[in-house]
């Protein structure tokens, strides 16, 4: 079709528009790359400038000096992440096949509660895990963020089921002719076909555990332990007027988000439509 | 026969046992101690000491003014907050539905911020909003704004949490857009030809096509905002004043600072009940304006 006169100029308010509010989106994010690379000196200037004068990686050095456990912390967050994403990949996987392939009476009761247990507010489930995790000895340990992700996430069994429920039930009945059992179909044919599912839910699910702050906030006491949230959140209350440390500090824990958005940027997008879950 | 029934069977509870015991150990028993604790006023999670003190921790409740304030933030941060911040996304959404070039990286970039953890984002906010050394200070003083304590007002700091809200409100913005790819084409094609302008088509076509979606987004961010704590917590810890206090933020005091997990589970419980009330009420009252394709209406 030809543009007429009318279809550009409207597109060219659109992209007025697009671009002022992205100034919003992206402006904060700016603000604290150009603190980052400031002097601690230049931050207290008023008016403030944008493009720092001299580009200087201070802030990262004297974030690490004054804060020795920055690696540490780093590497707990990695650590939980990656032993959350496994868990769910494998527990989930494994009980949404239950979900989606047998036929049993109580099925559809029990997968209702796996419907309603997604309907309950976390926040009333503060205090009673807390308790629970008190008893079990759990406190200050990586347990409480790690172990019931082992156990089957309920938005991750629902995707999951959804997905296995879209394979032909001929690949099943095939593998049985063969002789293979339930597990075999599960680990030989399931699993394969699952791929997209499969990389949605790590992703997901590896995204989510780095962006929890109130879990590790809540269960983890001594600093060693802390996740990279929790000790920047330690951070503030130390070096609260060291500008460039703490956007130094915002950056590093933004970044390995960021880098796994841009390359998997169609697994986040499905995750959240599929789920509606607050990313 | 019957035998391979049983085999089945219990292949089956094999299969689902991780969400059994998940379900059981991690949500089942904590929920049901909960209620039970409730009605005591146990302090110390697991000591033995503690008594049945019937319905006193509620009753307690209504006497309690922080408690009635930390409700009334709550309520609007619900009652205020959601309807901005569906808005806001529903606002966003129609803008990254444009049809030009390039719309798939501003829909990048918009959704970035949803991302940043959450300490990062607290971090990012105190040195935008900061009155002395902030970027938005700097930009009002342009115009001839003076300086404004953004974080330590208690005017300011409820409209600059619902503000953080829609910065990170990514989520609900590609629901609204999936919403909108699926309006079909041919209704504003018909409704064009019978007249109607683009607000007209707006109100007419889209919004009842989308309202599953609006309704379902607006479930999510009611139960959201009246979880509201971490925000508060780390940008203004609660204050000035208590004007980000918020019901889960209560909740978290009482437990953690004055140790009564009694009294903080039966927060807890009415918290819960609230929830459930409005979001029923949500529910019930969205068959006036939620529209299913291929349901007839009344």
């Amino acid at each position: 079709m030809r543009a007429t006169k009318k279809s550009i100029s409207s597109s060219i308010k659109t992209y007025i528009l697009l671009t002022g509010v992205l100034a919003i989106f992206i402006g904060p994010l700016v603000w604290m790359l150009s603190t980052m690379l400031k002097s601690k000196a230049e931050t207290y200037r008023f008016p403030p400038t944008i493009i720092p004068e001299d580009i200087t990686f201070g802030a990262f050095h004297r974030l690490f000096a004054v804060q020795p456990l920055m690696w540490q912390w780093i590497g707990n967050s990695v650590i939980i992440a990656v032993l959350v994403a496994l868990g769910t990949v494998i527990s989930s996987s494994i009980a949404a096949y239950g979900f989606a392939r047998f036929e049993n009476r109580y099925k559809n009761a029990l997968f209702l509660i796996v419907l309603t247990t997604l309907m309950i507010p976390a926040s009333v489930m503060i205090i009673p895990s807390f308790v629970l995790f008190v008893k079990l000895n759990w406190i200050n340990t990586w347990a409480p963020l790690i172990v019931p992700a082992w156990l089957g996430g309920a938005y991750y069994i629902f995707l999951f089921r959804q997905f296995i429920m879209g394979i032909p039930l001929e690949l099943d009945e095939a593998t049985f002719l063969d002789g293979g059992g339930r597990w075999t179909v599960f680990q030989k044919v399931v699993l394969p076909l699952s791929k997209p599912v499969i990389i949605t839910v790590l992703i997901f699910s590896f995204v989510y555990a780095w962006l929890d702050f109130l879990g590790p906030f809540l269960y983890l006491k001594s600093s060693e332990m802390f996740t990279l949230s929790v000790g920047l959140q330690l951070l503030i209350g130390q070096t609260g007027q060291d500008f460039p440390a703490l956007a130094a500090g915002a950056f590093i824990s933004i970044l390995p988000i960021a880098v796994i958005y841009f390359f998997a940027q169609r697994f986040i997008v499905e995750g959240v439509v599929l789920t509606g879950s607050k990313g | 026969m019957d035998r391979r029934k049983k085999i089945e069977d219990a292949k089956f509870f094999l299969f689902i046992s991780p969400w059994m015991v998940g379900f059981t150990v991690f949500f089942l028993i904590p929920l049901t101690t909960a209620i039970y604790y409730a009605f005591t006023d146990a302090r110390i999670p697991g000591a033995a000491d503690f008594s049945f003190v019937g319905l006193d921790n509620f009753t307690a409740l209504f006497q309690d003014r922080i408690f009635g304030k930390a409700v009334l933030n709550t309520l609007f941060f619900v009652g205020i907050g959601v309807p901005v911040v569906t808005c806001g996304m529903l606002l966003l959404a129609l803008l990254l539905n444009a049809d030009v070039k390039g719309i798939a990286l501003f829909r990048t970039f918009y959704y970035l911020p949803t991302l940043v953890p959450i300490v990062a984002t607290v971090i990012i906010w105190r040195l935008v909003f900061n009155s002395e050394f902030g970027i938005l200070n700097a930009v009002l003083g342009t115009i001839g704004i003076s300086k404004i304590s953004w974080l330590g007002e208690a005017w300011s700091i409820k409209p600059v949490i619902v503000l953080l809200q829609v910065w990170i409100s990514g989520s609900g913005v590609l629901i609204f857009l999936a919403a909108l790819k699926g309006v079909p084409s041919h209704l504003y094609e018909a409704a064009k030809i019978d007249g109607a302008g683009a607000i007209r088509r707006f109100f007419s076509v889209t919004l009842p096509m989308i309202s599953p979606a609006i309704l379902f987004v607006l479930v999510i961010q009611t139960m959201y905002n009246f979880q509201m704590f971490t925000e508060a917590l780390l940008l203004a810890e609660g204050g000035p004043n208590y004007a980000s206090y918020t019901y889960v933020y209560d909740i978290y005091k009482t437990a953690f600072t004055e140790l009564r997990y009694g009294m903080a589970m039966a927060q807890s419980m009415i918290l819960f009940a609230m929830i459930l009330a409005v979001t029923l009420v949500l529910l019930k009252s969205s068959n006036r304006f939620v529209y299913y394709e291929g349901e007839k209406r009344g």
